[in-house]
């Protein structure tokens, strides 16, 4: 293995920096899932967007811990916070659960150290968060129904129905890839410009 | 406030404030009725008044006022727009009262080391609890931490898209800087100790806790069956 540094385990200082990184993660997910409430459209999109900008704290953890189990506690903490605030539900949960569990998967093939195989494990697990508007074309027509009885307004009932196509389930999925692929490399492009420089990759 | 305390306050156990948390979650995503959920958040605003956050309990009452009065008084005659930009904002700010409202409770109340302290007792691995005390006890350092790198932008007049690339490169590298300061700390003091970890904090459950509990359960499985 490539981490013959400190053993496999996830030891003390793994798990600090986990705990750090992950509430950065999460600070930036939460400002597009609030973001996501004004427009529809802004929620399908919000995958993409959190993809974008989520990947320098997800990239910088990943350089500081490589080993396995990093992923998958950063998405269990998020998706605990989400739990406690009351925000999630069980697709989101199914979703973020096999997303972390392919990235690490990922990373562990990539041997934890390559920005190929990081990227790659951050693009999955971007992927992610898709559960959160999933639910809109899993079950159309209840979803539907229920916005309605939570009273929400004929307006924006009738924007989501007309946003649920296929095409739009497309630029779910699309988005996050993308928007991935963007945040690894902007992430890339600081780690170059300060973090190597600064000495704390 | 002259005299002094002696008002009873009534403290849980961490453990009950947890299984309430779940609780409110599971009243907040299973009921429809407009009702049941006020009985519900009027309820747990009672709950955290005895155990004495009158203030936030004040605070949070104001708030989902204000929530039900824009939803219900506003928004029906208001301009349309008004309507469909925030309608979501405040119906899942709605949804999310009985959890700010338990979690207020365990935030003001409940330290962490309490909480912790009660995470072991469920027997949650230590592999979990460290890094979700960190991200939890993080959160307010990196609030702090925002504010400064926002005023030194002020003084360096940065702005556009230059402001993200100068609001997270700090924060990242001052993450980083906690982090080792921290494990250094953390590791000192034995956190990779694999022995069964012992503490000062005595947990039991009372008569409150089983009352309360027993309570909780009850008004949620009305909530599922009746709402």
């Amino acid at each position: 293995m490539s981490n013959s540094k400190n053993g496999k385990g996830l030891k003390g200082k793994d798990l600090i920096t986990i705990g750090i990184f992950s509430a950065i993660y999460f600070v930036i997910n939460f400002a597009f899932m609030l973001l996501g409430g004004i427009h529809p459209v802004l929620w399908m999109l919000m995958p993409g967007f959190i993809a974008v900008f989520a990947g320098i704290p997800f990239m910088l953890m990943a350089a500081k811990v490589q080993k396995p189990g990093a992923v998958f506690l950063m998405g269990l903490i998020t998706a605990l916070i989400y739990f406690v605030t009351g925000q999630f539900t069980l697709v989101i949960l199914i979703s973020m659960a096999s997303a972390c569990v392919l990235a690490e998967v990922i990373r562990s093939m990539a041997k934890y150290d390559s920005f190929k195989g990081n990227s790659t494990a951050y693009v999955i697990f971007s992927l992610g968060m898709t559960g959160s508007p999933l639910p809109i074309w899993l079950f159309k027509a209840d979803f539907l129904a229920q916005i309605t009885e939570q009273g929400m307004p004929a307006d924006y009932v009738s924007a989501v129905e007309a946003l649920s196509s296929n095409a739009m389930l497309v630029v779910l999925f699309v988005a996050p890839i993308i928007g991935g692929i963007i945040g690894a490399f902007i992430a890339k492009g600081l780690f170059k410009k300060h973090f190597v420089k600064a000495g704390i990759v | 406030m002259g005299a002094p305390g002696k008002k009873y306050m009534l403290k849980f156990d961490p453990r009950t404030e947890l299984l309430f948390l779940v609780l409110a979650n599971v009243v907040a995503f299973t009921q429809h009725s407009l009702w049941v959920e006020i009985t519900w958040v009027v309820l747990l605003l009672l709950l955290i008044i005895a155990c004495g956050c009158t203030k936030a309990a004040g605070r949070l009452a104001l708030a989902f006022g204000i929530c039900l009065f824009l939803q219900y008084g506003i928004f029906p005659i208001g301009p349309k727009i008004l309507a469909s930009s925030f309608t979501i904002l405040v119906s899942y700010a709605r949804r999310a009262f009985p959890c700010l409202i338990v979690g207020t409770l365990i935030i003001q109340k409940t330290s962490v080391k309490e909480l912790m302290v009660a995470l072991r007792e469920c027997h949650i691995p230590q592999g979990l609890i460290i890094p979700l005390s960190v991200t939890i006890r993080y959160f307010p350092a990196l609030k702090e931490e925002a504010g400064y790198i926002r005023d030194a932008m002020k003084l360096r007049d940065i702005h556009g898209i230059q402001k993200i690339e100068y609001l997270l490169v700090p924060v990242m590298i001052s993450a980083t800087t906690t982090a080792e300061e921290l494990s250094a700390a953390a590791v000192t003091r034995g956190v990779e100790n694999p022995a069964h970890k012992t503490s000062m904090v005595e947990m039991k459950f009372g008569v409150q806790d089983f009352l309360c509990l027993a309570f909780g359960v009850v008004f949620c499985f009305i909530s599922v069956t009746a709402g």
